[in-house]
This record gives structure tokens, C-alpha cells and sequence, in this order.
């Protein structure tokens, strides 16, 4: 066996990476004086190419409603049409800022797991809860024949479930006080009861293949008090976390209408905008669902 | 006739002394638009549920704190043109209203802030450079001679009576390595807080350390507050301190020779 002659070890990249870091001593030398302009002339530009390109990122990213208020009137066009010209478009934006969503959303699937439970309280600690209907409460009267339909289900059929068809399922009761998170920043301890979703999937599983619960509720109205479906996408992970509840209770007492009557879906490891409520469908599907916030700019995942 | 040259100036060795590192520079900068924009988006964000709040006040109904002081300045600068409740809403965040553009565009930033923060942290502790910031024992006489230094500064020149600068030997005098040490950590105290808020159930450990979710929002405006309000006296001093200080922060060197004048 032949050795290799032993070279001269030079630094190692780690060490020439330490070097290149290390903090220079803070001792007093002389230097060319032209060679120090040189290189202040540089850094000087680089610092004003740097603060360029934020402000132009900046501009870029603000909302309209922003920059309009910052620059009204024909600057605001011309800067627009200028930024556009070099690629600095809305529709470029918005598929940014929609990446930078994912983004956060695939760190927050990368934190998850399916062990975690969220904290639970003491039935004392329960703090006032605002209802914050989407638009406003469904009628009374749009209400008078409810049934949750189920669709995509393993058996092929639709299967249509009254409060009563509901009870008869025999289901364990779950109660859990938890905290409910809303998007806007408040949130608050309520007392919930009701099925473990996860309970609702034995009793009726969904086809195979099926990753998705599609859950709407055709009663919702808007703000001005016409039909306004509300929807969203639940992945079916965390429909069997062992706290995300159909609820139909809330307090100990039946949920009121302005809290979701007659059943909402409560999963306090999502935003409160997912936690739909006055549920008319629940369809698995194997595609992922559109969600009515999502839609309008906000995330689609909402874990917490 | 040819034109007459100017005579090149003789090259001339100057004495320089290395100030900062290019990371901290490049860091250091990178955290003005970052802070910037993350305060401009979270106040657009907090906008749309305060933590800080009273019973509805029954003449302007508002229930927010900032509001009021919004309603406040607007009285005091005689300010009609628009909202006075959403006055501080207005002038130092994205605006009202702006809950999903705000969001999006806060954890662009957070990400990114995080992101220099930890090139900033690795560069420092690899560098050394961690190591002119940590508090001394002599910090506590140096910080009040610095605050004496600092309140004599106006009276003496207005008497046109010399005022010397107290004697610093290190790199920085007690109270910047007080704030150069603080200000890092407040960074790590956002982020943290920023966490405990966004991820509150799977990394309720955290949550907890804030005591509950509202208890993170507190800590993370507070923190806001200080970040925001270390940038005002940061400014003043070196405006103060002149141009040397502020070209040290781009070109990493200084003229200014411990020994020879200054200091």
C-alpha cells in the first residue's frame, strides 16, 4: 500500500469561514487614502442600490388602498405603470405574497402533529365569546327543516341526518372547555359540547381516497340578508383530532342561533374562520375544497 | 495647446480603524425597512382586534386605547382631514380595513427579519464580535457618567464652557453596549412572542411562557414599543456624533483614532 505524500494542510473551509467572520481588531493602521475612497464610493453605492430596491420592493408590495393614500392622484399611475413595465405587477404581487401563504402554511403542517392536544380549562375560566357571525345568523324558519347531508361516503349514498338521527347514532357526548383563536386577534374560552368528529367518520366513513371534508352551510345570509354560502376545507387529519367536535352545544345549554345552531364545527387547533357554523353539508372529497376566506386574501390552512 | 492636467492629488497614508463587521453592517440595515414594515403591518393588524381596551366611551364609542390617542393628536394638530379615531391607524400602519394584505405581508417580513436576526447571531458568535456587547462590571459608574456627559452637553455650550467627553476604552461607552445588548434579545423576545401567538397549539409551551395568547400580544407590542422607540435616540446621536459614524455603518471603518482628539 503506497501513501500519498502528505500535503501541506492549508485552513480548513471552516476555518477560512470563521476567519472571514472574525471581528477585526479594533486597532488603529495606516491605509492608502485613495484606496479608502475607492471603497467607500463602493459601499455607499451598494447601500444606495440597497435602499433602492427596498423602496421599489415596498411600492411594489403595499396594498392599493395604501399607496393611494400615500401618493394620490397622477404620481401614484405613473409609478404604477413604471413598476409594472419591469415586472412589479398586482398580478405578480399577489402570486408572491399568495407563496409566501404557502409558505407559512407548509412551516405550520411541518409543526403539526396529531398527538398534540390543545390546552383545555376549567369551566370557570370560560370568557365572554363573541358570536361574529360571517354576514347574518340564518332565519329561524330557514332552519325549521335541517339535516347535515353527507356526501362522497363510503357506501355511494347521501345520507341526510336530523338532530334526532344524530342522537340516535348513540355517539359519546364530548365536552371540552377550549380556546377559540380568531383570525382578527381575539379569542376566548368557551365551554363546547357535542360528537367527536372523528366519531361521525366511524359511523359513516368516507369513500377511499378521500382526503378532504368539504363542509358548507347553504343557511348562512349576508350582510344584507341574502343567501351568502359559507364553506370550508378540512383536512381529514384534523377532522379525527381527538378535539375537533360537532358541536351542539355551547355553555351547557343548546347552541344559540348566532353561535352556530344546530350544529358547527369546532377544531381549536384551526382559526376561527374554519370553525364553520349552522353545517347543511359535509362532502369528502379526494381534491382539496375551496374556502370562502381564503378567497378573499386570507390564508388556507389557519393551524394553530 | 494641450490643455493643462490637473495635478493628481499625492496619495496619502491616512491612520483607519475597522469599526464593523460587513455582516453587522448589512444586518444592521436590513433591519430598518424590516422594522418598518413589520410595525406598519402589525398596527394594521392590531387594528382589527385591540388588546388594549376600555368600556366603550360614550361619547366616540371607541374602546381602544390607540384610538383615543389618535382622537387626542388629531384635536391637537387641528387635524379635519380624515377619522379621528383612526388617526395612528392611518399615519403608522397600512390603514384600517387591511386584515388579510396586512397578514400576509407581516410574516413576509417576519420570516425575513428572522432570518437576519439569525445571520446577525451567527456571524457574532463565530466572529467574536458578541463579545464588546456583553455587560461589564464598570457598567453601572460608566452609564451615569455617560447620562451626566449627555445632560451637560446643551448647558455647557450655551456658557461656551468645555464639557470633555468621559474617557471610553472599549469599543463602545456603557450605555450603547447596554442598548447593543438589550435590543438583540427584545428581537428574540418579538419573535418569540410573534410564535406563541401564531402557533398557540402546537407550540403551546411557548404560549404558556407568555402565560396565556393575550399575554404574548402584550409582550409582542411592548417589544414593538421599544424597538420602535430605541430608533429615536439611535438617530439623534448619530446626527449628533457627525458623519464619521454614520459612513462607519456602510464603509465598516472610522478615521476617528482613539487617542488622536476624539473621544
Amino acid at each position: 500500500m503506497t501513501r500519498r505524500p502528505a500535503k501541506p494542510k492549508g485552513p480548513s473551509l471552516i476555518e477560512r469561514f470563521a476567519e472571514r467572520l472574525a471581528e477585526p481588531p479594533e486597532v488603529a493602521h495606516g491605509a492608502s487614502e485613495r484606496a479608502l475612497k475607492t471603497q467607500s464610493r463602493r459601499d455607499f453605492l451598494l447601500f444606495g442600490a440597497g435602499a433602492a430596491a427596498a423602496a421599489a420592493g415596498a411600492w411594489w408590495l403595499l396594498p392599493e388602498r395604501t399607496k393611494a393614500r400615500i401618493l394620490p392622484g397622477a404620481t401614484f399611475d405613473r409609478l404604477d405603470t413604471m413598476a409594472a413595465r419591469v415586472g412589479l405587477s398586482r398580478g405578480n404581487r399577489e402570486r408572491f405574497l399568495n407563496r409566501v401563504l404557502t409558505f407559512d402554511d407548509d412551516v405550520a403542517e411541518a409543526l403539526y402533529s396529531q398527538e398534540r392536544r390543545v390546552r383545555t380549562y376549567a369551566r370557570s375560566e370560560v370568557t365572554p365569546l363573541k358570536p361574529n357571525y360571517n354576514g347574518r345568523p340564518p332565519t329561524i324558519a330557514s332552519l325549521a327543516d335541517w339535516a347535515l347531508e353527507l356526501t362522497g361516503l363510503a357506501s355511494g349514498e347521501t345520507v341526510r341526518l336530523t338532530l334526532a338521527d344524530l342522537a340516535a347514532l348513540a355517539l359519546p357526548t364530548r365536552e371540552q372547555v377550549t380556546r377559540l383563536v380568531c383570525v382578527e386577534g381575539w379569542s376566548a374560552v368557551a365551554w363546547w359540547s357535542g360528537v367527536a368528529f372523528a366519531d361521525l367518520l366511524r359511523a359513516h366513513p368516507p369513500a377511499p381516497g378521500t382526503r378532504w371534508a368539504a363542509m358548507r352551510s347553504e343557511v348562512n345570509l349576508g350582510r344584507a340578508g341574502r343567501p351568502d354560502p359559507y364553506f370550508v376545507s378540512l383536512d381529514l387529519v384534523t377532522a379525527r383530532h381527538p378535539q375537533t367536535l360537532l358541536a351542539t352545544r355551547l355553555g351547557g345549554r343548546p347552541l344559540p342561533i348566532e353561535y352556530g345552531y344546530p350544529l358547527r364545527l369546532l377544531a381549536p387547533v384551526k382559526l376561527g374562520l374554519k370553525n364553520i357554523k349552522a353545517i347543511t353539508h359535509i362532502a369528502y372529497e379526494a381534491e382539496e375544497p375551496a374556502d370562502y376566506w381564503n378567497l378573499r386574501g386570507y390564508s388556507k390552512y389557519d393551524g394553530l | 495647446m494641450a490643455k493643462p492636467r490637473r495635478p493628481k492629488a499625492p496619495d496619502r497614508t491616512v491612520a483607519v480603524v475597522p469599526k464593523h463587521h460587513a455582516l453587522v453592517r448589512l444586518t444592521h440595515w436590513a433591519n430598518v425597512p424590516l422594522l418598518f414594515g413589520l410595525i406598519a403591518t402589525g398596527l394594521a393588524i392590531y387594528w382589527a382586534a385591540p388588546v388594549f381596551t376600555h368600556a366603550p366611551d360614550p361619547v366616540t364609542g371607541s374602546r381602544d386605547y390607540l384610538a383615543d390617542l389618535g382622537i387626542l393628536v388629531a384635536r391637537l394638530l387641528g387635524d379635519r382631514g380624515g377619522s379621528p379615531p383612526k388617526w395612528v391607524y392611518e399615519h403608522f400602519s397600512l390603514g384600517t380595513g387591511q386584515l388579510a394584505g396586512s397578514l400576509r405581508l407581516h410574516w413576509l417580513l417576519a420570516y425575513l427579519f428572522m432570518l437576519n436576526g439569525l445571520l446577525y447571531a451567527v456571524g457574532l458568535t463565530a466572529g467574536g464580535g458578541w463579545r464588546a456587547l456583553l455587560p461589564r462590571s464598570s457598567d453601572l459608574p460608566g452609564g451615569v457618567a455617560m447620562i451626566r456627559y449627555y445632560l451637560g452637553v446643551i448647558p455647557h455650550a450655551i456658557r461656551r464652557k468645555p464639557w470633555p467627553h468621559p474617557t471610553v476604552k472599549s469599543k463602545y461607552n456603557a450605555l450603547q453596549r447596554g442598548a447593543y445588548f438589550v435590543m438583540p434579545l427584545v428581537g428574540a423576545l418579538v419573535v418569540l412572542s410573534g410564535w406563541a401567538m401564531h402557533k398557540p397549539a402546537q407550540l403551546g409551551w411557548l404560549e404558556r411562557l407568555f402565560v396565556n395568547y393575550d399575554g404574548a400580544r402584550i409582550v409582542h407590542f411592548g417589544c414593538m414599543l421599544i424597538l420602535g422607540s430605541f430608533v429615536v435616540p439611535h438617530v439623534i446621536f448619530v446626527i449628533a456624533d457627525g458623519f464619521d459614524t454614520f459612513r462607519s455603518m456602510i464603509t465598516g471603518w472610522s478615521l476617528r483614532v482613539r487617542g488622536a482628539g476624539h473621544d
